[in-house]
C-alpha cells in the first residue's frame, strides 16, 4: 500500500477535513435507535439516538452497567447492534463485512481504562505497530512515533520497555498509539479509571489537547468530579438510555438531580447549544423507528 | 504485510517463546526420526529388491539316471538362448559339498549321501530379463526329456516384493500419523504461544490488523518449527547412519551383496519441505478461533 512514501489508505475519506463533498458536512457519528440485547429480556441499550459532529469532544457519563462501554464497543465493531444503525461518516458499521472491520478500526483510535499495551514491547514498538498495520516505511513509522511520543509527552522514552513505565506512562503510550495514525475519531473508554486523580486530569488534558487539533473525542467516564471540570457535551447514560446531553456539568441542576423535570428518558439530540447547555428534545424511549429525533 | 515485517515480527515471536519452540521441535524431531528412518530402510530393502530383481537366476534340475549326452545336449540347448548368459553344471557331490560349505549345518546333516542332492544346470539369465520372459522360458525348458524340475526362484522374489509393499504401506501409515502427531504438536504449541500473546492479538486486532496480520508471524514460526525439527531429525538419522555404516556395510554386503545407503536427495527434500509445510498448516489451523477480537 505504500508508494513513493504516501500511504494509501481505505476510508481515508473518514479522516477530518480531507474531504470538501457533502460527507464532510454529516455528523462523524450518528446512533439512530440503537438497540443492543446481551440477555434477551433485559437490553443493555434501548433506543438510543445520539449525533456526534466532527470535532466535538463528548464525555459519555452514567453509572456502571449504564452501557457506556456497550456504546463504544458497537462504534469499533467489537459487538453488533441488535436493532437500529451507527453511522461513523455516514456509513452503517453493523453492516460492514468482518473482512472491512480492520479497516474502520484503523480510522479510530481506541484508548482503554487496562491501558492495552504489550507490557514486554518498548514504548516504541507499542505505538509504531499502528503504523506497520498500514504497511507505512520504516522512515516515516519513526518519525510518526516520535512525533506522537512528543505530543504525549514520552519524547525520547521511545526505547524504554513498557512495563518499567508508570501506570500514567502507559496510558499516554496507549493514547500515542491512538493519535499515531491521526484518526478522525478517538474513543476512549474510561481511560482515567486506572489513574489517581492528579494523573486523571493530566491524561483528559491530553485528550482535550489532542481534541485541539480537531479530533473529536468521546471520552467515557463515571467519575463526574473529573468532568465537572471541564465545560464539555456531557452525553448520560442510564439503564442503555440516554438521559440527558448537555454541554457542562456546572450549569448540572443539581448532583443529586440528575434527572431534570424536563428531561425524561428516550430520544436526545445530544448536540452542543449555547445558553442552558441543556437540549432536550420529546421522543419515545421504546420507539424503534428512530423518526422522532428532531433537530 | 511488507515481507521484512513479517520475518520481523516472527523473529522477535521465536525470540519470546524460544525455550517452548526449542521442546516442541525437539518433539517433533523425533517423530520424523521415525519417518526417515522407515524411509531409509525402506530404501536399502528397495535397492536389495532390485538388485535380486537384477541378478535373475534359474536352476534347472536334471532327471535321476539322465544320460550325459542328453545333459551336454540341453546344455547347448541352453547355451543358446538369448535370455541365458552363462551355464554351469553341478553334479550331485559338487551340490552336497556347496550345501554344506554355505549352510554351516551340523554333522547330522553331513552324513547325507549325495543322492539327496539332483545335478543340476545353474543359469545366470542375462540382465533386464522381464520376470514372465523368464518364466516363459522356464516353462520350455521345463519340458524337454533331461529336465526334472525348473526353478526360478520367483517365489522368494514375490516375498521380498510383498514384504517391501507391506513396508511402504507402513512407512506411509508412519508418515501419516506423524503427519498427524506434527500438526497436533505445532497446533499445541501455536496455541499456548498465541495464548501468551493474547494482549499482542488483541492489541493488533483493535490497531485494525486484518487476520493474515496477525496470522503470518505464527504461520512462519510454525513453518520454522516444522522445517527445523525435519532437519533436525535428518542430521540425527546422518550421524547414527556413518557412525553404523562400516558395520552395517560388513553385515548387509555379505549377505545380500549390497552396501548400505543413505536417503535420496528427493526424499530429504520432500521431509523438510513436508515438515515446513505441516508447521504451516498446523499453525494456521490453530489460530482461527483465536481471531476474534
Amino acid at each position: 500500500m505504500a508508494r513513493d512514501g504516501k500511504v494509501v489508505r481505505p476510508f481515508a475519506f473518514f479522516r477530518a477535513g480531507a474531504q470538501s463533498d457533502s460527507r464532510a458536512n454529516r455528523p462523524i457519528l450518528a446512533f439512530e435507535d440503537v438497540y443492543k440485547y446481551f440477555r434477551k429480556d433485559q437490553p443493555t441499550l434501548r433506543g438510543v439516538n445520539l449525533v456526534i459532529e466532527r470535532g466535538e469532544f463528548c464525555f459519555v457519563t452514567g453509572p456502571s452497567g449504564a452501557g457506556k462501554s456497550t456504546l463504544l464497543q458497537l462504534v469499533y465493531r467489537k459487538h453488533t447492534v441488535d436493532a437500529g444503525r451507527i453511522l461513523f461518516a455516514g456509513r452503517d458499521v453493523a453492516r460492514l463485512t468482518s473482512g472491512s472491520i480492520p479497516f474502520l478500526r484503523r480510522n479510530l483510535g481506541i484508548v482503554f481504562q487496562d491501558f492495552k499495551v504489550v507490557k514486554h514491547w518498548t514504548v516504541f514498538e507499542n505505538v509504531a505497530v499502528a503504523l506497520e498495520i498500514l504497511d507505512m516505511p520504516p522512515r516515516l513509522v519513526r518519525a510518526r512515533v516520535a512525533e506522537a511520543l512528543e505530543r504525549v509527552g514520552l519524547a525520547g522514552r521511545g526505547d524504554d520497555r513498557t512495563e518499567s513505565l508508570s501506570g500514567g506512562e502507559q496510558q499516554r503510550v496507549a493514547i500515542a498509539r491512538a493519535i499515531v495514525t491521526e484518526p478522525a475519531l478517538i474513543l476512549a473508554d474510561e481511560p482515567t479509571g486506572n489513574l489517581d486523580p492528579h494523573l486523571a486530569i493530566d491524561i483528559l488534558t491530553l485528550f482535550e489537547e489532542i481534541h485541539a487539533t480537531g479530533t473529536t473525542v468521546l471520552f467515557a467516564t463515571h467519575d463526574h468530579s473529573l468532568i465537572g471540570q471541564r465545560d464539555h457535551r456531557i452525553i448520560a447514560l442510564d439503564d442503555g438510555r440516554v438521559l440527558e446531553a448537555r454541554t457542562g456539568l456546572r450549569s448540572w441542576p443539581g448532583a443529586s438531580d440528575t434527572r431534570p423535570a424536563d428531561v425524561r428518558p428516550g430520544v436526545a439530540d445530544a448536540r452542543p447549544h449555547e445558553g442552558s447547555g441543556l437540549r432536550v428534545v420529546a421522543g419515545s424511549g421504546s420507539s424503534r423507528t428512530g423518526s422522532s429525533r428532531t433537530g | 504485510m511488507e515481507l521484512k515485517t513479517l520475518i520481523g515480527r516472527a523473529k522477535r515471536g521465536l525470540r519470546e517463546e524460544l525455550r517452548l519452540y526449542l521442546v516442541a521441535i525437539t518433539s517433533l524431531s523425533v517423530a520424523f526420526l521415525c519417518v526417515a528412518g522407515a524411509l531409509l530402510a525402506l530404501t536399502n530393502l528397495s535397492a536389495l529388491a532390485e538388485r535380486w530383481g537384477q541378478s535373475a537366476r534359474m536352476t534347472v534340475y536334471l532327471r535321476d539316471g539322465a544320460q550325459a549326452a542328453d545333459v551336454a545336449q540341453l546344455r547347448v540347448v541352453l547355451e543358446s538362448l538369448p535370455e541365458v548368459r552363462e551355464v554351469e553344471e553341478l553334479s550331485s557331490e559338487d551340490a552336497r559339498a556347496l550345501f554344506l560349505q554355505h549352510a554351516e549345518v551340523s554333522a547330522d546333516l553331513a552324513a547325507l549321501p549325495p543322492e539327496v542332492f539332483p545335478p543340476s544346470l545353474e543359469l545366470s539369465l542375462a540382465s533386464g530379463i522381464a520376470p514372465a520372459r523368464a518364466d516363459a522360458m522356464a516353462a520350455r525348458v521345463a519340458q524337454l526329456r533331461a529336465v526334472e524340475d525348473v526353478e526360478t526362484y520367483r517365489g522368494w522374489f514375490d516375498r521380498l516384493e510383498s514384504l517391501l509393499s507391506a513396508g511402504r504401506g507402513l512407512a506411509g501409515v508412519l508418515a501419516l500419523l506423524v503427519g498427524l502427531c506434527v500438526l497436533a504438536v505445532i497446533g499445541n504449541t501455536i496455541r499456548l504461544a498465541v495464548a501468551r500473546r493474547r494482549d499482542e492479538i488483541e492489541v493488533l486486532k483493535l490497531c485494525g490488523a486484518t487476520d493474515a496480520f496477525v496470522r503470518g508471524p505464527f504461520v512462519v514460526e510454525g513453518t520454522f518449527q516444522g522445517f527445523a525439527a525435519a532437519v533436525l531429525a535428518v542430521l540425527v538419522l546422518l550421524v547414527g547412519f556413518l557412525t553404523l555404516r562400516s558395520e552395517l556395510d560388513a553385515s548387509l554386503a555379505a549377505l545380500t551383496g549390497i552396501r548400505a545407503a543413505f536417503l535420496q536427495p528427493w526424499m530429504l527434500v520432500a521431509l523438510v519441505v513436508g515438515g515446513a509445510l505441516i508447521g504451516a498448516a498446523g499453525s494456521a489451523l490453530s489460530l482461527r478461533r483465536y481471531l476474534t477480537v
